[in-house]
């Protein structure tokens, strides 16, 4: 079975920057948490056929992290995916979530995917529809937030974590599943997968190479959270001084 | 702006009439119609399962041709329909907005991003589709003649349901409680946890976790679990302990009034989230805490 696995190379937002502006061009890039498990079950999947990372660049400048998005690619082939397709382009940074579906969508057409993973929703923007709109593009069937999944037959059966039940449902393939962290434990490459990765493909495209038109841009300004915390911090004394020093705090701001 | 509102509910319909437009509400039953009588310009009817959500936004997509904005709540179903809606509209999704606004045609909201350490201002010219995260809009509708109208419909979904599995379901309702005592990884075994049910029983609090107690241990229900897969919860005092901070752990507490946290390790991210932190062991301040607080409480 060929499974494409959408990649999303993602801020590293434990290292995000935050003081009077949000540095997000300084932030490096890393694989959104997540799709770590949408990679390991593609990996499981995929059985004689191939595995392939999909990622459209969404953070500029595009020049410096078009090389770290390919660095960060390498780590999803040394976790057993076989060829890694990077869609980088200018007019793709701060784009439309619709003109990214497109071209993730095209990747997947180009590489004839019988499946396609993703996680839930990435680390940083955290908006959990590019599985949904890709599905939409495709015209296949979606199954979002899957924590456990069996393909038999040409079918995929998956249950779905929902807030207040889990549901279990079918639908054909081809099929976009979004998986949650509950589904597997993602694999730790070993040091020879590391090296074999270095040799594996990574394709660079551009939307011009997928036919893909651009829509306007989504407006979006970032400002660092406002919501500040008192970060008292008790440190000295006996277990029995510190205890009574937050009690203190606690009934001076009224909440004991 | 005219909205159309799927999944309606009060805060959902609120959120519509801030708008200044007319307000739809896409409904799947003449019962759901009859609940939205009175708040909502028009009700229409989809007789599709609400639980599909390629079938819900099929009767989104027809439906939506008249309107500028499509609002949903932030659940899971919600946000499916939502991405299936706005790639067919060829929409801007807005997911999890704070605030929303009109401003010159176009639409504004607030959302979290970057694992809640920063606020994006976002705009996006209609067709637009919108979540709303919960309990940020507090209004009353206001009232309105209300006609009702079904949506033609022929197209199935390509998911079927085989089963439905409930989660299990205990007395907690975390999102209601005032005070709330969170264990962590620093815990060491599961009968530890007692000693955190103690502590919430002299406050008059529930107790919840974080991520691996309830899903990788699987020592409490997943009830428990506050966090971005888990509960989003709003107490006056959110007491961690033992937890080290992860950020969706964070994006959890973010609406508390008074997080305080107890935790070993000094470097622990918790204390940069939190009002007051205590750098203990909690095997040794836990038992303190829960003999003061039943001594002045008793």
């Amino acid at each position: 079975m060929k499974v494409a696995v959408l990649v999303k190379t993602a801020l590293d937002t434990g290292q995000l920057r935050v003081r009077d502006t949000v540095a997000t061009e300084e932030t490096p890039l890393k694989i959104s948490d997540i799709d770590r498990n949408a990679i390991e079950e593609a990996v499981k999947l995929k059985g004689q056929d191939k595995a392939y990372a999909v990622t459209v660049l969404k953070w500029g400048p595009l020049q410096k992290k078009a090389q770290e998005a390919e660095n960060v690619l390498r780590e999803a082939l040394a976790m057993g995916l076989d060829e890694a397709y990077l869609v980088a382009d200018e007019r793709l940074l701060n784009a439309s979530h619709v003109v990214t579906a497109k071209a993730l969508a095209a990747v997947v057409k180009k590489v004839g995917a019988d499946i396609v993973l993703a996680g839930e929703a990435t680390v940083d923007n955290y908006t959990g529809q590019i599985p949904a709109r890709v599905a939409a593009e495709l015209g296949w069937p979606v199954v979002t937030y899957v924590r456990e999944l069996r393909v038999e037959g040409g079918r995929l059966i998956a249950r779905r974590d929902l807030e207040d039940h889990v549901e279990v449902v079918e639908v054909q393939l081809p099929a976009v599943v979004s998986v949650t962290r509950e589904i597997n434990q993602p694999r730790i490459p070993t040091l020879l997968a590391i090296r074999a990765a270095m040799k594996k493909p990574v394709n660079r495209l551009t939307l011009a190479d997928l036919g893909v038109e651009v829509a306007p841009r989504i407006a979006a300004a970032y400002k660092p959270l406002v919501i500040q915390r008192k970060k008292v911090v008790i440190k000295d004394g006996t277990p029995e001084e510190k205890a009574e020093k937050l009690i203190q705090y606690l009934r001076q701001e009224g909440v004991i | 702006m005219k909205a159309l509102v799927v999944y309606p509910n009060r805060e959902l319909l609120y959120a519509a009439s801030t708008l200044g437009g007319e307000v739809a509400a896409l409904v799947f039953s003449e019962r759901e119609a009859e609940a939205v009588k009175g708040v909502a310009h028009r009700a229409l009817v989809a007789e599709v399962d609400p639980r599909l959500p390629d079938a819900v936004a099929e009767a989104v997509v027809k439906a939506a041709q008249s309107y500028q904005v499509v609002l949903l709540p932030s659940t899971k179903n919600g946000k499916t329909v939502g991405g299936l809606v706005a790639q067919r509209l060829g929409a801007e999704f807005l997911t999890d907005v704070l605030t929303l606004r009109v401003e010159g045609g176009v639409l504004k909201a607030e959302r979290y991003v970057f694992g809640n350490k920063a606020v994006a201002a976002v705009e996006a010219a209609p067709p637009v589709v919108v979540t709303v995260a919960p309990g940020r809009f507090q209004g009353q509708p206001p009232a309105v003649q209300t006609t009702v109208e079904k949506v033609a419909l022929q197209a199935g979904s390509k998911m079927k349901i085989v089963s439905v599995e409930e989660k299990a379901r205990g007395a907690v309702k975390l999102e209601e409680a005032e005070i709330i005592v969170s264990v962590g990884r620093g815990f060491k075994k599961k009968e530890d946890l007692q000693m955190a049910f103690e502590l919430a029983r002299v406050l008059g609090g529930q107790v919840g976790c974080s991520r691996p107690i309830a899903a990788d241990l699987k020592w409490l229900p997943e009830e428990h679990w506050v966090g971005l897969s888990g509960k989003k919860v709003k107490p006056k005092l959110y007491l961690a302990i033992g937890i080290s901070g992860q950020p969706q752990h964070i994006a959890g507490i973010l609406d508390s009034r008074i997080i305080a946290a107890i935790n070993n390790d000094p470097s622990a991210p918790i204390f940069q989230n939190a009002d007051y932190g205590v750098v203990e062991d909690l095997y040794k301040i836990v038992p303190i805490l829960i003999n003061k607080l039943s001594k002045t409480k008793g």
